[in-house]
């Protein structure tokens, strides 16, 4: 089997990752809207968030990489419809659960005060989404049981960790973040099984 | 010669098909090669093959729309962005499940050899004997020695990377230079050594990727972008191998959009006069003649073109007069395995992608080693260091995050099982007339499933697995059993199995047809048992050794 197939299984395997699993499992029988009116605010505020988790550093950040107009891209065309509608009311909850904390709109925080919110979000998703972990655990046992697990569909997560995954997903994927963040050699031409490596080298895109 | 009239006609252009073809044209015969699919030419059609991964919109992974349409596809690992186009259009064919089978279909020029794994594995004297020794099925008509030197021919011109490892039960072959297992890899390999006292074997995995130039082809350039095509002829594929060869001979005719629906019997000579064919673009009936047919459409798919040949004698179809055609459905079972953490080596990396991982070939009931199950299973997997997908302590979020995912996290190691499927009459695959595909004909209806062997041998692939994991200081084994349906393995095979009897199999020891002689079934459906190990190298070695035959045949004027 090749690596591309090995490394999706052991990713099964293993679980747990800040990708989950839900990103590797979804049934056909989910479908989804084709358009979800997302506006260019949207894109922008989304943008700043995934901003906020993947800031500029030596290299840019996802702002840079257009993670706003990625995110629109893969939760219209790819997500199950739940997780679409929950992302759709995420980004209003956003806002809204911004101005609890500090009294004004993600867009007006300062750099620090989005990373506050978003740290406070780190915590409240992690308690939210033991519930459709919970339904998940159950319904892809069900499923099992039939051996049609390929019909398992994920439960909707919290908004932020919807939008979490897909910054990562949609910044390392990207020019910016294969060939900038990571490191990016499309005809390696060679293998070396005991490469040498320092702290600070970056890691392959691929 | 008339414009439908070749001395063979071979159907299906996958990796038997092009053998065939191949095979036969360079021994002076006139081919038609036919295939129900497109056209799909080397390099020009690989479209996504020089792109990068931020050039495909949604970054390797599959819309609401293909799931919609793909759905079998989705229900493993092969749903990914880069190689929708390549599988079959399962509204146009789609078929019936008695209980869940997972058909993975590729109906274009070339098949699935464009997409395969590689792995290639021989067989040995232990798998020709297995069923005769445990009272299984009906014996194999062949021994290893009888298949041994088609090995070697086949080998030479695919070209198998792969190292000699001495073993009887996993003969050695003619190898270009292997792969190389990386650091981490080849520790692990010498603690198994030593912890199971040479009787386990970890190596690197043997794989129909050239590392050297090979005729035409420059070579594997370490993308491990395979199934996408590769613009470097880096691995074995109809299209990079055996359709030039063929072509070169000046004696192949390629149809595409030929879907053969039946085989056409002569009562009189009791033999094939040649196929029928549906233009799957026009719907028009077209028919074409020869002196043999090698039938190369996949285990289940040559099935169902016999099963609608010569009803009028054998309702149940050509080859059907044993009753064993469609019945003893097999596969390998795997979607198992185990996966932990390795400490250490924090100043080794690797540089390129291979596109292999290791192998550990068979050790149980063998020798004094006995389960309470028959038979055996191997393990592919590889170690690697974790991406930008892990977790980091302690960070969430800000530019420490991002930096701490931009550098390799610590090394894993993991494998999957893959285990051999016994034989069961009442693991079948049948006609099913109340459902048409697009063009009005027939479906396939399937009725198999693992049995409580394959489930016990299951327990046993994922504790072993630990057990080296764990003697070898993995840390932290996750291990995962996520079910097998039938067919899943994509190494379906069986429906026309071979045998020394023509009242318990369907074709004899040369591939032929027992009831048509001048008709050789060379995919999958000839195996009589399935073995561990990958199987399109045996099915190679034997499509050559049966079109040798069949040319031997033809000049003794006994076809």
């Amino acid at each position: 089997m090749d690596r591309r197939e090995l490394l999706k299984m052991v990713a099964l395997l293993t679980g747990g990752a800040v990708i989950g699993s839900e990103f590797f499992l979804s049934g056909c029988t989910a479908g989804g809207k084709a358009e979800l009116g997302f506006t260019p605010g949207n894109i922008a505020l989304l943008d700043e968030v995934g901003e906020t988790i993947l800031p500029a550093t030596s290299s840019p950040g996802a702002k840079a990489a257009q993670v706003g107009e990625f995110m629109k891209v893969y939760v219209t065309d790819c997500y199950p419809q739940a997780s679409q509608d929950a992302f759709i009311k995420g980004i209003n909850d956003l806002d809204a659960d911004c101005k609890k904390l500090h009294s004004k709109s993600f867009m007006d925080c300062t750099p620090e005060q989005r990373h506050e919110f978003l740290l406070s979000l780190e915590k409240q998703s992690k308690e939210f989404n033991t519930g459709p972990q919970e339904e998940d655990k159950k319904n892809r046992a069900e499923l099992k049981a039939k051996n049609k697990e390929y019909d398992f569909v994920a439960k909707p997560r919290h908004y932020y960790t919807m939008m979490k995954q897909l910054t990562l997903l949609g910044f390392f994927t990207s020019k910016v973040g294969a060939t900038q963040a990571l490191r990016h050699i499309p005809v390696p031409g060679k293998y070396d099984g005991a490469y040498s490596y320092k702290k600070g080298d970056k890691a392959w895109a691929e | 010669m008339a414009d439908n009239t070749f001395d063979a006609i071979v159907v299906g252009s996958g990796i038997s098909g092009g053998w065939a073809a191949k095979e036969l044209c360079e021994k002076g015969l006139k081919v038609l090669l036919l295939e129900r699919g497109g056209p799909h030419e080397h390099i020009k059609d690989y479209k996504t093959a020089t792109k990068s991964i931020w050039e495909l919109p949604h970054r390797g992974y599959t819309t609401n729309e293909q799931r919609k349409k793909y759905p079998v596809i989705h229900r493993g690992w092969a749903a990914q962005e880069e190689v929708m186009d390549a599988w079959a259009n399962e509204e146009d064919a789609p078929y019936t499940e008695v209980k869940p089978f997972t058909w993975w279909r590729s109906y274009r020029f070339g098949g699935r050899s464009i997409l395969w794994g590689r792995q290639s594995y021989r067989w040995s004297q232990m798998d020709f004997e297995a069923n005769a020794k445990d009272g299984i099925a009906i014996p194999w008509p062949v021994n290893y020695n009888d298949i041994a030197p088609w090995y070697d021919h086949v080998e030479k011109f695919a070209g198998i990377s792969g190292s000699p490892q001495g073993l009887s039960h996993l003969p050695d072959g003619q190898f270009m230079p292997p792969f190389e297992l990386n650091v981490v890899e080849k520790d692990v390999a010498a603690r198994i050594k030593e912890q199971f006292k040479g009787q386990r074997h970890l190596f690197i995995g043997r794989v129909a990727n050239i590392t050297q130039p090979h005729y035409e082809r420059p070579g594997c350039q370490y993308r491990a972008r395979c199934w996408e095509g590769c613009q470097f002829g880096g691995y074995f594929s109809t299209q990079s191998s055996t359709y030039p060869a063929a072509l070169k001979t000046g004696n192949l005719t390629v149809r595409p959009y030929s879907l053969v629906s039946q085989v056409l019997y002569d009562k009189e000579t009791k033999k094939a006069r040649g196929v029928e064919v549906l233009d799957t673009e026009t719907n028009q009936a077209y028919e074409f003649n020869s002196k043999i047919v090698f039938l190369c459409a996949s285990a289940l798919n040559s099935a169902w073109i016999l099963m609608r040949s010569a009803t009028d004698i054998w309702p149940e179809g050509l080859g059907s007069s044993s009753g064993e055609l469609g019945h003893n459905v097999m596969d390998h079972h795997y979607n198992l395995g185990a996966s932990g953490r390795i400490e250490g080596y924090d100043d080794k990396y690797y540089y390129g992608r291979r596109p292999t991982g290791f192998y550990i070939p068979r050790f149980v009931n063998m020798g004094t080693d006995k389960r309470d199950y028959l038979r055996g299973f191997g393990y592919q997997g590889s170690a690697s260091r974790t991406g930008w997908g892990r977790e980091i302590a302690e960070l969430n979020i800000g530019g420490e995050f991002k930096d701490a995912l931009s550098e390799p996290g610590n090394w894993r190691i993991g494998a999957t099982g893959f285990g051999e499927i016994l034989p069961h009459h009442d693991n079948k695959i049948s006609l099913d007339k109340n459902k048409k595909d697009k063009w009005g004909l027939p479906v396939l209806s399937m009725d198999a499933e693992l049995k409580e062997n394959e489930m016990k041998m299951r327990k046993d692939i994922v504790a072993e697995l630990k057990a080296m994991l764990e003697a070898s200081g993995v840390k932290d084994i996750h291990t995962s059993d996520s079910g097998h349906a039938m067919g899943h393995g994509i190494h379906e095979m069986g429906t026309a199995r071979m045998g020394n009897d023509p009242k318990t199999s369907v074709l004899n020891k040369w591939n032929q047809v027992w009831d048509a002689p001048n008709v050789f079934v060379t995919d999958g459906a000839f195996m009589t048992s399935s073995a561990c190990q990958n199987p399109s190298l045996t099915y190679m070695a034997f499509t050559a050794r049966a079109a040798n035959y069949a040319v031997e045949e033809l000049k003794k004027q006994n076809l």
